[in-house]
């Protein structure tokens, strides 16, 4: 891996979202999610959705325990593209007054906050 | 929608009779005077849903929650011994509170201000200079909240002697049913928290009536929309004391979910099918238990609301997805986090209607309300609730009449 790559190789076309989606607790992806514009979700929306399967196929090889960091990079993309397929897919042109409603609902424990 | 999902739906109208007709005076959700009856009849003398045993895993672990229909903050706490004790938040010395952390695990505790030393029981340990006292250790012991637990749930009952054990005022039916559910054996919960403009039944109706589903929710609920039952309504509804269940109707329309909710949902019932959870008899069934706690089975995981009362205006929510293990896998990760942000997705969609709801109410506008039959649980509860009032009210009178 190069110093520019900071998940595993198979999936480099996806280091462009790294630095935005690659959150590594519940309330903080939420909280890209809310501060993300409709572009910025549609782009990361098309560029990972596809990878989905692959990318799970790829870190279930694993124990969780042992994923690196890379591997966890990996997978909280995947986490947020979680968030982003309700923006995208579900509540679309309403997501801005969606997202208004949401910020209500606090976060308060997550079992999926990788350490 | 494909041929093999069409399936004969007839609404329950039948089992809601019995609750009649009547509108309901519309004072019941905003009127504090009839609020501050409901907490003396209900809140200060009924057992409340308040936590999971799962957070109580050792001796020595302990949570505190805060009851602000109540100005009380509780400490329930696991003993050496094993056993689940409940107290007041408060020294017997001056009634400092004894400690601000929501969680943790402690030896005992000692209150900030003049050290008294508590041990897991309640009993006072020790206390500087306590020769200068003029009362006994022995009566100094932190006071004591009944506290039981059914199905893995924690209850407290803020009444001194509660009329009644939390096993009999479940009914033998409710018991039965919760000690079955997966939350009985969850180890592990998400939760979000929120506080509303709204008065607490009003809030807690939203969820028991599936009447709103069509219009609130008709893009991410879209798949329990059906040619048979265009509503999304429930199959079955129960009635048991104070307490109701509904039993949701199994037709969706497999056609509603994207390729990528179809992959992660699918992902899920595989994790829950592996552990047992799916499928399941409590899988379709929706628990609200008097006054203000439901839980509900849906598939791959259950999940739980609480609503507790602030004002007669406002309230607070506890939202809980609970889990049976920790997650073993990269997919089992991603399974439970979408399934937590469409919860709290979907959720967020009713947030609006609520406020505004309370909003028209609070005008006076209104003398009264209407339930239709497929709102009969709201119904139930305003019966329910209004019936323990008029109880109390009874015995008020009763009191001055002996005074």
């Amino acid at each position: 891996m190069s110093s520019t790559e900071t998940l595993p190789s198979a999936f480099n076309a996806l280091e462009p979202f790294v630095d935005m989606w690659a959150a590594a607790t519940c309330s903080a992806r939420d909280e890209r999610r809310g501060v993300s514009t409709a572009e910025e979700r549609c782009a990361f929306f098309d560029a990972a959705a596809p990878l989905l399967e692959p990318a799970l196929a790829y870190l279930d090889a694993k124990p969780l325990a042992e994923l690196d960091t890379s591997d966890k990079r990996l997978l909280n993309l995947m986490l947020s593209l979680g968030h982003v397929q309700m923006a995208v897919e579900v509540h679309r042109g309403v997501e801005p007054q969606h997202a208004a409603a949401r910020a209500a609902m606090t976060i308060t424990r997550s079992v999926t906050d990788l350490v | 929608m494909n041929a093999e999902t069409v399936i004969a739906y007839r609404p329950p109208t039948d089992r809601t009779a019995w609750l009649g007709k009547d509108p309901i005076p519309a004072k019941a959700y905003h009127d504090p005077a009839y609020f501050e009856l409901e907490r003396q009849a209900i809140f200060m003398r009924t057992w409340l849903q308040i936590g999971h045993i799962c957070e109580l895993p050792d001796p020595g672990s302990f949570i505190r929650r805060d009851l602000e229909f109540a100005d009380a903050s509780i400490l329930i706490v696991r003993g050496k011994d094993g056993a689940i004790r409940a107290f007041h938040n408060v020294c017997t010395h001056r009634g400092t509170q004894l400690t601000g952390e929501s969680e943790g695990r402690a030896s005992g505790f000692i209150c900030p201000y003049h050290m008294w030393n508590f041990g897991l029981d309640g009993q006072l340990r020790s206390a500087p200079d306590f020769e200068n006292f003029f009362t006994a250790k022995e009566d100094c012991a932190l006071r004591q909240v009944a506290v039981d637990t059914c199905g893995g749930l924690l209850f407290v009952n803020l009444d001194k002697n509660p009329k009644q054990s939390l096993h009999a005022f479940l009914g033998e039916y409710l018991v039965d049913q919760l000690e079955q559910t997966p939350c009985a054996r969850a180890t592990q919960f998400s939760e979000y928290t929120y506080e509303l403009d709204a008065n607490w039944k009003l809030d807690y109706d939203n969820f028991q009536e599936s009447y709103h589903l069509k219009f609130i929710h008709s893009r991410s609920g879209a798949a329990s929309f059906t040619a048979e039952n265009p509503f999304g309504y429930p199959e079955d509804y129960g009635f048991y004391g104070p307490h109701r269940t509904q039993t949701f109707w199994p037709g969706y329309d497999p056609d509603a979910a994207t390729p990528l909710q179809a992959f992660v949902m699918g992902k899920a019932s595989q994790f829950a099918i592996e552990k047992g959870l799916m499928p399941h008899p409590t899988n379709r069934q929706y628990y609200a238990l008097f006054p203000n706690f439901f839980l509900f089975g849906s598939p791959t995981q259950h999940f739980s609301h609480t609503v507790y009362p602030l004002s007669a205006r406002r309230s607070r929510g506890v939202i809980r997805l609970y889990w049976v293990g920790e997650p073993q896998s990269a997919s089992e990760v991603m399974a439970r986090e979408y399934a937590f942000v469409v919860a709290r997705d979907i959720h967020a969609e009713d947030v609006n209607v609520i406020r505004a709801g309370q909003r028209g109410l609070n005008s006076g506008a209104l003398e009264h309300i209407h339930f239709q039959a497929m709102e009969g649980l709201c119904r139930h509860l305003y019966v329910q609730s209004n019936e323990m009032v008029e109880q109390y009210k009874r015995e008020q009178a009763a009191r001055e009449l002996e005074a």
